[in-house]
């Protein structure tokens, strides 16, 4: 039997060959995979994910450990926590799941260009990737050695994985996940018997329909085989026969309709994953001489190019640059991802190293000789902002700084220093202008501290009255002031929480004889403290 | 001589999540600052009051009692009712506020507080800056109220305070309302500020970092000595001196609120004494048909007498009108607790022990020296209950009947819940924290139980947490209504306590629980519910219709030797009180032959006797094997009646007086403060001078230990003897329709459920054993309810009702009745017939309810999903043909193409059976897997009695019940199940720890143990267990004879499949089987 499928508009004959690969612990391998990366030596404990569902919190998914222990999917937690009460638990995150595994898919984009994260799983999350490997498994020594490749990548990387090629992703999707082996390999027009004895469950159908078709009897995807189908659709819908089709190649099924039209492409693998900057440079040079020749052969510029990078540890960097011109140099399209990659700088990384990389045109332009005009597109920046970042680009980043205030009573948390590159927080409009300062000291309402603190209160020594009066005379850097007015205390109790023993502070405002006001407090309370309370200066109005 | 203080405005924890310290920590505050006097005023609610006030008399300091206004502006205003009606004006305002806002909300406006404000003093709280919105309702108020408002002046140690106060003064003089010093108490003491940080941020839902501004500075909001309050408002004399004018204005007090109990249910020409007198020597007359003896007239006259001085006569009418009532709706009733002690509650039918028969004492009920109203609690039937509760309202009206709050309080798990989260502590670490401690514990949890879960104990945020939630627990949380506690006032209700929305629609309750009313001296009677006499009432009903046997509570034969017999035998499954596991093992030890038997064997398997090792003692001496002494002479009064050894929480209480040396009151207050609050320092003090003192009175030590620890387990689930006496009648009671009607026993409790221990598939089972016929659930025969078909032998068959049926509806079958006249023919004609969905006859045909049309449920199914509506994504929602197409429809014209639906094997018709019933009568799941746990070496359960004690067996079954009893040290009881009978299993708790995944969540348990034999009680203690759930799995596979042959090779044989892979096929079986099995009913 022939059929013609479609592939992102690209028409192919023959037949095709799809790989599945079921990831039946994903969610949580990530977890550990994240938990690896922060804290290189995390326990051995049973590890599962929750989320709030009916009743309160349910467990989406569990490590082997917890497995073994009785912990499993959709169990409330507490349910679990007695079964394994050393159950750590994480929240789910299935919009991170999500957008890993497309990360992940996209990796797989150095065994074949058409890939895509499975969006049916087995729960309600996708948990897989579908490789259209039509014409691609020759590359990698034939479909069980792609297949063995495969699976001590993904070993490597910490990821369970199970495997299966067949001619349909239906048929591969089945096997996969129900197939006894880890992994399989559907012969061309071997669908029907390889899915025969799979439970109806492996036609990728709804779970209502899979239930009502097991409560008939009909529990094995054979068992629907050669059944009239009018009775069935009246009942279940027409969701069965076109799955069932699907599966064996009766229809046609596309796998990624997203996927972008790459005309042209190159790539270039490495034995040993680089990891200097030097060398990446160096491969992508290389890589953008392979595409220039084609191009010039072809009398094509590049307008929009792709550079993927794939990592050793299952991640992809993605850079896009754009040219304004049609370009085939390739000097000057491997310039700009110099650029991108310089840009990215101290930051980028390159993980365990990058094993392959892929240059694509994802837009070409038939070449033309003129050259555009450059015209000035320049956002106007804010004066001083912009002197702000010239400043810190050039004295450097954290030497210029912003005062953010924090919610705290306690003075010296009160502000932050971010740096000023980061503009204006939300939390700084809240800075009280001078009109608010005026309007609370005459209506009531906290008074204004000084603009700027001592880096350490500093010690003074103070004639007071004993317990909670003003200061009277004090002495600052060998200096006697002799206070005229006062006001306070204002009372600030540490932050017990934080479990430093600090004491109850009682802060006086201060006016002294030549009219020079200072922010004084009395660290500790009389009576309530065993030590005798001692007197420390913060701070000097201006 | 310190200045005349008091201190006006102090928030108790009732201001919930603000106030941080109880009522009695914050009056003990106040008595040693030698406060001049205190006013409580929580945020809109005075459900705080009556504790403050039961403290403040205690400690003798004089109260203000008032709320704190919380305007919907956000004005706030303390107001303080200066006489009786002014303080029913204020309930009336909380409770507008209350009626009119959703639950644990109070809304309020200044035309409220000037509607209802007249005679209170007020004393407006200004804000953090007082601006124009507060000098605005100042003013308002001030003119409406002259000279009765102030302004409340407050140090707060903010670096504003004397700008502030100076404006308030300003405002002071413009508007001439004096100023009031006051401190805005939330706390009693300076330390309680990191409690009070942890209770902001749970009202503010975060944690203390991200708290910030939303905490206070300072701790300076406690209660403060008069000096202290001078010397921080020396600027303020006269604000000092205000506190004094308004304590001398305000004497109303909550002793004014004493009952007066409602007059409705009397006659004119009759004072209610008199018409108590009359009902009761009627009553006596009719309950006692044979003559009342001289003794049983004295003492009718001896609790007549003393009612009379009590006064109590109107309340007794009262409760005897609700049961009168009940009665002539023919709902059954019978009173519990104390009030069996009354001849008189027995004479006018309140209760139906006879307490002459059992020796009980009225003074336990009533005492002269109490100043206490009685407390009566009647039982109802639970479906029924709601009946009369309508009454109630409707006789004394909405304004005047309530149900009493019940107070929600922290407990171990939700303290450390909710200061967890506020520390930031993730959520598996709360988790297994809350986990750590058993359900309703209130004990804290200890940093030792956190380092046995295995959380650093030297980590300073944990132990601050566990410090604090310790400190947590006890605080009222929110107010819920009482179950059954009703509140019976003279004048209109909301004129002695404000009352509030409940959760459920048109429910309200008032503020104040039922420790509350009792210190007030006010009415109540609890209205509660009893599952079992729903199934008394509905077994009465059937026995009538079909026996022709009219029976009540009262007329059930007594002393029926065969119903004595039944019980020895430990055969109760079903009957009231004696039927769990450790109920049904005692009674072949205890061998009951008399009512008073019953009350024993009701009472002694109960944490008191047990925690006090009562138990054997008193087997012994039943039996004969030991002496019947007395510790001493004094006793035998006491325990004479229990050969010695007490059982009944008052035989421990006339201990203390007797032996110990307690007066009655203290014996009383004794019990009290083990029942409501276990703070070790008070029950410490009693243990030191109940064991004390009976060592001092020449008691050994030993005994005196154990009648001190009884005490502890009574304040547990104590059973007064009347108590246990109400209960031992209907446990007799179902005992005797067991043993002589057991096919209307089944249908009656079938049609009762849930209640009580066991499943339905349990009492089915039990029935059936006794001879019954049980019919499955049909369409064309079944109502909702179990019904009863005769058989034409003189006895019953009973008919599943479609009640059994998982997921439908009363509704449903309803329909199914209405339209079945001449019976269905067709799943399609049932379809247009009733009208119903398609989805839900397919639960119906999934129940296998079609076998009298000829359809199993495979083809049920089928036909039901041809009736269209599943396709077009509608889920089976399609409504029925129009009439019109119904008769073309009707005959099927409709052809299709044959399907050949493979047929079902038995094993899955059980398992579905149990999936959609609970129950299978077709056959026992296990019966099917008989053969290869013969292989196995597995023995039938019946095979048990057999087997020698000692000897070691293998069993497997399904588990029913897994019980872990506070008082078994951490046994598990474990009853396992299989075709041929039930087996109970005993696991230590070495071995539960070990095998813990196993306990918890087998359905079918293999266990290999022990016999152990007492008498004919059976028990197997486990050596080790396998979980063999997976083996149901192969119940509904069609290969199922092929898996026979593979397992007797022991190929494969037990474990699991240890292939990689989420789910293996064996785990796909033990998921899939252990879906259909019900789940065990666990008990702690």
């Amino acid at each position: 039997m022939m059929f013609l499928f479609c592939s992102d508009g690209v028409p192919m004959k023959g037949e095709r060959r799809i790989a599945s690969l079921w990831l039946p612990f994903w969610p949580i391998e990530r977890l550990y995979r994240d938990l690896v990366q922060r804290h290189p030596k995390i326990p051995e404990r049973p590890r599962a994910l929750a989320r709030p569902g009916a009743g309160g919190l349910r467990i989406t998914v569990c490590d082997r450990r917890a497995q073994a222990e009785g912990v499993e999917h959709g169990q409330l937690v507490p349910d679990a926590m007695a079964l394994c009460p050393l159950l750590e638990l994480h929240p789910a995150d299935s919009e991170g799941d999500r957008k890993a595994l497309a990360r992940l898919a996209r990796w797989c984009g150095h065994y074949t260009p058409w890939t895509a994260a499975d969006p049916i799983g087995r729960g309600g999350e996708p948990d897989g990737i579908l490789l259209d490997i039509t014409g691609c498994a020759h590359l990698f020594g034939g479909e069980e050695e792609l297949l063995s490749i495969l699976h001590r990548r993904f070993s490597e990387l910490g990821l369970t994985v199970r495997c299966a090629i067949a001619s349909t992703p239906g048929a591969a999707w089945a096997v996969a996940r129900y197939s006894r082996n880890t992994l399989s390999i559907v012969p061309l027009g071997g669908e029907a018997d390889a899915l025969r004895e799979l439970p109806v469950a492996a036609l990728r159908l709804d779970r209502a329909v899979v239930d009502g078709l097991v409560r008939l009897g009909l529990k094995r995807a054979g068992d629907l085989y050669g059944k009239p189908r009018a009775p069935i659709t009246a009942r279940f819908g027409a969701e069965v026969a076109r799955r069932l089709d699907e599966a064996l190649g009766f229809e046609p099924e596309p796998i990624s309709p997203n996927l972008p039209h790459v005309p042209y492409r190159a790539s270039l693998s490495f034995p040993e994953g680089l990891t200097q900057l030097l060398h990446i440079e160096e491969a992508v040079r290389r890589i953008a001489d392979d595409l220039c020749e084609v191009l010039q052969r072809e009398q094509q510029g590049a307008r929009q190019l792709e550079l993927l990078l794939f990592r050793v540890d299952g991640d992809v960097t993605q850079l896009r640059a754009g040219t304004g011109r049609p370009s085939h140099e390739a000097a000057h399209l491997a310039r700009l991802f110099r650029e991108k990659l310089a840009q990215a700088g101290d930051d980028f990384d390159a993980g365990f190293g990058i094993e392959a990389i892929t240059l694509a045109c994802l837009a070409v332009e038939p070449l033309s000789p003129m050259q555009d005009g450059f015209d000035g597109n320049e956002t106007r920046l804010h004066d001083l902002e912009r002197f702000l970042d010239r400043l810190s680009n050039r004295i450097g980043q954290d030497r210029v700084l912003r005062l953010e205030p924090r919610a705290s009573h306690i003075p010296e948390r009160a502000v932050a220093d971010v740096p000023s590159l980061r503009g204006m927080t939300p939390a700084m409009r809240s800075w009280p202008t001078h009109r608010d300062v005026h309007r609370a000291s005459m209506l009531g309402g906290s008074l204004p501290r000084p603009l700027r603190l001592l880096p350490l209160p500093e010690p003074v020594d103070v004639v007071a009255e004993v317990p909670e009066g003003p200061p009277r005379i004090f002495r600052w850097r060998r200096i006697a002031h002799k206070v005229t007015r006062t006001e306070g205390p204002e009372r600030i109790a540490p932050e017990w929480w934080r479990g430093d023993r600090q004491h109850t502070r009682d802060y006086y405002r201060v006016e002294d004889s030549e009219g020079c006001r200072f922010w004084l407090y009395r660290d500790g309370l009389y009576y309530r403290n065993k030590e005798a309370p001692r007197w420390f200066l913060h701070g000097v109005f201006e | 001589m310190s200045p005349f203080f008091a201190e006006l405005a102090i928030a108790t924890n009732f201001s919930f999540l603000r106030g941080a310290s109880h009522a009695e920590e914050l009056v003990m505050a106040a008595e040693a600052l030698e406060l001049s006097a205190i006013g409580i005023a929580d945020r809109n609610t005075l459900a705080g009051v009556v504790r403050v006030h039961a403290a403040a008399k205690e400690a003798g300091i004089r109260l203000l009692v008032g709320a704190r206004l919380v305007l919907q502006d956000g004005f706030e205003v303390i107001a303080y009712p200066q006489d009786r009606e002014a303080y029913g004006r204020l309930t009336k305002l909380l409770t507008l506020g209350n009626r009119r806002a959703p639950k644990g909300e109070c809304h309020l406006g200044m035309s409220d507080v000037l509607a209802y404000g007249e005679r209170h003093c007020f004393i407006a709280m200004p804000p953090a800056i007082p601006g124009k919105d507060f000098a605005g309702n100042l003013a308002l108020l001030a003119e409406a109220f002259p000279h009765s408002v102030w302004i409340g002046l407050a140090p707060l140690y903010r670096s504003d305070d004397k700008r502030r106060h100076a404006v308030l003064a300003r405002l002071s003089r413009e508007t001439s309302v004096p100023l009031v010093a006051t401190n805005d108490v939330f706390y009693h003491m300076p330390n309680r500020k990191p409690l009070h940080d942890v209770l902001t941020c749970i009202r503010e839902h975060c944690t203390l970092k991200e708290a910030g501004f939303r905490l206070s500075a300072n701790a300076e909001r406690h209660v403060k000595s008069g000096e202290e309050m001078a010397r921080l408002l020396a600027d303020w004399p006269e604000a000092l001196d205000a506190t004094q004018e308004i304590v001398n204005r305000c004497h109303f007090s909550l002793d004014e609120l004493r009952y007066e109990y409602p007059a409705d249910s009397f006659s004119e020409n009759e004072t209610p004494q008199e018409l108590l007198e009359r009902l009761t020597w009627e009553g006596a007359r009719e309950h006692f048909p044979g003559g009342i003896s001289s003794k049983l007239e004295k003492t009718i006259a001896h609790e007549l007498a003393i009612i009379e001085e009590k006064a109590y006569a109107p309340y007794f009418l009262t409760v005897h009108d609700i049961v009168r009532e009940a009665r002539r709706l023919n709902i059954l009733c019978q009173g519990r607790g104390s009030a069996a002690n009354s001849v008189v509650c027995f004479c006018l039918g309140i209760t139906s022990v006879n307490p002459v028969e059992v020796d009980l004492l009225f003074e336990r009920f009533v005492s002269k020296d109490r100043d206490e109203p009685p407390d009566i609690d009647v039982d109802f039937e639970h479906e029924r209950r709601e009946e009369v509760i309508q009454y109630i309202y409707e006789k004394y009206g909405r304004h005047r009947a309530g149900i009493a709050a019940t107070v929600i309080t922290y407990r171990s798990r939700s303290a450390i819940r909710d200061v967890g989260k506020v520390f930031g502590l993730s959520e598996d670490v709360v988790t297994a924290l809350s986990r750590s401690t058993w359900g309703w514990s209130s004990a804290g949890i200890s940093v030792e139980d956190a380092e046995e879960i295995g959380l650093d104990p030297e980590n300073p945020q944990l132990r601050m947490a566990l410090k604090l939630a310790s400190e947590l627990i006890g605080f009222p949380r929110h107010l819920s209504q009482h179950v059954g506690g009703f509140v019976i006032t003279k004048g209109p209700l909301e004129e002695v306590m404000p009352i509030q929305n409940a959760a459920m629609e048109d429910r309200t309750f008032v503020e104040w629980d039922k420790d509350d009313l009792d210190t007030l001296g006010i009415l109540k009677i609890d209205v509660l519910a009893l599952g079992m006499l729903t199934c008394i009432r509905r077994a009465f009903d059937l026995l009538d219709r079909h026996y022709g046997e009219r029976m009540t509570l009262a007329n059930v034969p007594p002393g029926d030797e065969k119903v004595y017999d039944m019980l020895c035998n430990a055969d109760a499954v079903g009957v009231f009180q004696v039927e769990s596991r450790a109920q049904m093992s005692m009674l072949p030890r205890l061998k009951p032959r008399c009512f008073y038997d019953l009350v024993v064997e009701v009472a002694i398997v109960r944490p008191g006797p047990i925690q006090g090792d009562m138990v054997h003692p008193y087997l012994r001496r039943r039996s004969g094997q030991e002496k019947v002494d007395y510790p001493k002479k004094e006793l035998e009064a006491v325990l004479k009646k229990t050969y010695g050894v007490p059982l009944f929480q008052e035989q421990a209480m006339k201990i203390a007086i007797v032996a110990a040396g307690f007066t009655p009151g203290e014996s009383d207050r004794l019990r009290r403060a083990m029942a409501t609050f276990r703070k070790s320092g008070t029950i410490g003090m009693y243990r030191e001078k109940f064991v004390g003192g009976m060592i001092e009175n020449g008691y050994e030590p030993d005994f005196a230990e154990r009648c001190f620890k009884q005490i502890e387990g009574f304040a547990d689930y104590g059973f007064p003897e009347s108590h246990a006496a109400a209960f031992a009648r209907l446990a007799y009671i179902s005992a005797w329709l067991k043993c002589h009607y057991p096919d209307v026993f089944c249908a009656a409790i079938l049609n009762s459920q849930p209640m009580g221990f066991y499943a339905p598939a349990q009492l089915v089972r039990d029935a059936r054993e006794h001879g019954v016929e049980i019919r499955p659930v049909d369409v064309n025969h079944s109502d909702w309810d179990c019904t009863l078909e005769e058989t034409g032998m003189g006895k019953c068959a009973v008919r599943l009702g479609i009640r059994q049926v998982k997921g439908v509806q009363e509704a449903t079958a309803v329909a199914i009745e209405r339209s079945r006249a001449g019976g269905f023919d067709s799943v399609r004609h049932f379809w247009l017939r009733t009208g119903l969905y398609p989805r839900i006859i397919e639960r119906l045909a999934d129940a296998d309810a079609f076998r009298s049309i000829g359809l199993d449920r495979r083809e049920a199914l089928w036909a039901v999903r041809g009736l269209g509506g599943y396709a077009s994504g509608q889920n089976g929602k399609m409504p029925a043909a129009l009439p019109l197409f119904a008769a073309l429809e009707e005959g099927g014209l409709q052809r299709e193409e044959e399907m050949a639906l493979p047929a079902m094997p038995p094993g899955e018709h059980v398992v579905l059976d149990y999936a959609t019933l609970r129950l299978s009568l077709k056959a026992h799941p296990i019966s099917f897997l008989r053969n290869r746990f013969a292989a196995g070496g597995v023995i039938p359960n019946a095979r048990l009695k057999d087997v020698e004690a000692g000897r070691r067996v293998s069993l497997a079954g399904l588990v029913l019940v897994r019980q872990r009893p506070g008082t078994a040290s951490g046994v598990i009881f474990a009853t396992l199940e299989d075709e041929t009978g039930i087996a109970n299993i005993i696991i230590w708790p070495k071995l539960y720890e070990k095998r813990r995944r196993i306990v918890l969540t087998s359905r079918l348990l293999f266990v290999r143990g022990r016999v152990q034999r007492e008498g004919i009680v059976i028990h197997v203690v486990a050596d080790d267990l396998e979980d063999w759930t997976q083996e149901l799995g192969l119940l509904s596979s069609e290969d199922f004879g092929e898996a026979v042959i593979a397992r007797a090779d022991g190929v494969k044989y037990p474990g699991h499949d240890p292939r990689d892979g989420n789910h293996s096929k064996e785990e796909q079986k033990r998921l899939r089987a252990a879906r259909f099995v019900p789940r065990s009913r666990d008990f702690h």
